[in-house]
């Protein structure tokens, strides 16, 4: 009877759970948390310079980087967000019957999780080469600054983006509690309440550095983000540094 | 003298605009008449006396047999006990929340949510008829995770080890769990599992067939804490390991969404959710030693 003999996933489902968990904070989390920071080297006010070189440092990967973004990235985030479904699909929120804080938490994570879900395969098809088909891939490595902010300009994409960053790091934060709740590293209730402390400081500061971003790529003067990659990319062929793996020490624009 | 026993008087004749005659009681209740069957919305209306409960509201709506338009109608079915809130029968949603019919006044109902009061059966257990509802699931989640302590023997086997004051302290709450499911109620993870009896199926088909449809849903965090409660037990402990093996089995604490609505409804204050947490801690030391000590 196919009814008696549990499916592979019902066999491990604790397993897969902790799994979907555990990617949840590495490696998911943990990219989220580098690439907002990265981003937000865009308001060191150089046009773009700094972020520019942040950029050039992942690239400096070279081949290496599209297996370790889909090793480390895409796969472990589909994976989470596979199991994410199956989880959101066998609940029941409640939330209208008992409005407790944790309850509001619990459906609004679910709720985050989508959005994020949603606004993470738009990003990447608009942005990252995947979506060069699909007329997106918009950012180039070797152009950063000036690419990101002209695919960030129309004001619909920014809010999209505010509602994508913020939800997406709500998702992480919260979920950052529960997943001391669920290994069991905060047991008491008033460690429960000390960790949520530290979530929603990290929470803050994820979301101050994704909104900053945002807001630094919106205000980047593109024209002068755009010499300055230009005057970059010049050095880096000069030198033909692979990749632009070691770029040399920038020379200010204004002195040619 | 004569002075107290008027105040007395007052007291109980005097609690509010209520006492006034002919004060009334509206009710509606979500009634079904068999299992299975359809529900169906009845109101009733019942005199007013002070300090009453949804119970003492039922038993008058059980002795007047009549719904509020004069029809007269089958009493409504419901189930208690105790009436102080320690059995744990009389669970059912109260205006749209779980809570013991026992501990519910009507004053206090009146109060806060208006003058109807809304009975309705618990959601998550199979209707047998009105407000009485099927809890076998929340007994099998007691059995899955082994929630006693086993001295079943043919000799006696002394006495057990001695357990702490600090240890006691922190057991008691857990053992005042009356299994009144409020926590299985309230739970976004534990969603209603109804098996129906096929054609032809044998009783002992459909007891396999049920069990394993209760088995493949959430264990519930009644189970959780009964579990932790017995771990923790100098001889319950001897079973941890079949405890353990329970709990990281399909539907169990893996599937706990953290919600934390067990403990904000829980009419006993369990600390349900440190109970999770610990079991969750349990489980992945467990789950490691089995990865690394097999």
């Amino acid at each position: 009877m196919s009814e008696s003999s549990p499916s592979f996933l019902e066999r491990h489902q604790f397993l897969i759970y902790r799994l979907f968990s555990l990617a949840g904070l590495i490696p998911v989390g943990a990219f989220l948390a580098v690439h907002l920071l990265t981003n937000a080297s865009i308001l060191a006010g150089d046009d773009g310079r700094t972020f520019q070189s942040r950029v050039d440092m992942i690239h400096s990967l070279g081949p290496l980087l599209v297996p370790i973004e889909w090793a480390f990235i895409f796969l472990p985030m589909l994976f989470h967000a596979a199991v994410g479904f199956v989880i959101i699909a066998n609940g029941l929120p409640n939330v209208g019957s008992y409005a407790y804080v944790g309850n509001v938490r619990y459906t609004l994570q679910r709720a985050t999780g989508m959005i994020a879900f949603a606004f993470i395969v738009w990003h990447i098809m608009q942005l990252h080469w995947l979506g060069k088909p699909f007329g997106g891939g918009r950012f180039d490595p070797h152009h950063a600054a000036s690419t990101a902010a002209t695919a960030l300009q129309p004001i619909l994409v920014s809010i999209l983006y505010c509602i994508g960053i913020l939800s997406t790091v709500f998702h992480f934060s919260n979920g950052l509690w529960t997943l001391g709740i669920t290994w069991g590293l905060w047991t008491s209730p008033a460690a429960m309440r000390r960790a949520n402390v530290v979530s929603i400081v990290v929470g803050l500061g994820l979301a101050a550095a994704g909104l900053g971003a945002l807001g630094g790529f919106r205000s980047l003067d593109v024209p002068k983000a755009r010499a300055a990659e230009v005057w970059t990319e010049k050095q880096k062929r000069a030198l033909a540094v692979p990749g632009g793996a070691v770029a040399p020490a920038p020379i200010p624009a204004t002195t040619h | 003298m004569i002075k107290a026993a008027d105040s007395a008087a007052d007291l109980v004749h005097g609690a509010g605009d209520h006492a006034s005659e002919g004060a009334v009681v509206r009710v509606r209740v979500l009634r079904q008449d068999v299992a299975g069957g359809e529900s169906y919305w009845e109101r009733f209306e019942v005199p007013y006396e002070p300090n009453m409960n949804v119970i003492s509201v039922l038993q008058k709506i059980a002795a007047q047999a009549r719904s509020q338009d004069g029809r007269k109608v089958a009493p409504v079915a419901w189930d208690c006990n105790c009436l102080e809130e320690v059995c744990g029968s009389c669970t059912m949603l109260i205006n749209g929340r779980t809570r013991m019919a026992c501990s519910a006044l009507v004053d206090r109902l009146q109060a806060e949510d208006g003058d109807e009061i809304e009975l309705r059966p618990m959601s998550k257990f199979p209707v047998v008829r009105d407000l009485v509802v099927d809890r076998r699931r929340l007994f099998r989640g007691l059995e899955k995770v082994k929630a006693w302590v086993p001295v079943e023997g043919s000799y006696d086997l002394g006495p057990g080890p001695r357990i702490s004051p600090e240890e006691q302290e922190d057991a008691y709450p857990l053992s005042e769990c009356m299994s009144c499911g409020c926590c299985l109620e309230a739970c976004p993870q534990y969603t209603k599992v109804e098996a129906v009896r096929r054609d032809g199926e044998s009783e002992a088909d459909f007891e396999k067939r049920r069990k394993a449809a209760f088995d493949a849903g959430f264990v519930g965090a009644h189970a959780i804490s009964q579990a932790v409660l017995f771990n923790a037990h100098p001889t319950g402990r001897m079973i941890a390991d079949e405890r353990m093996e329970a709990l990281t089995r399909q539907g169990g604490i893996q599937m706990c969404g953290n919600a934390q609505n067990c403990v904000a409804v829980c009419p006993k204050r369990i600390p349900l959710t440190r109970s999770i947490a610990r079991a969750g801690r349990a489980a992945t030391i467990w789950a490691l030693k089995r990865l690394f000590d097999r």
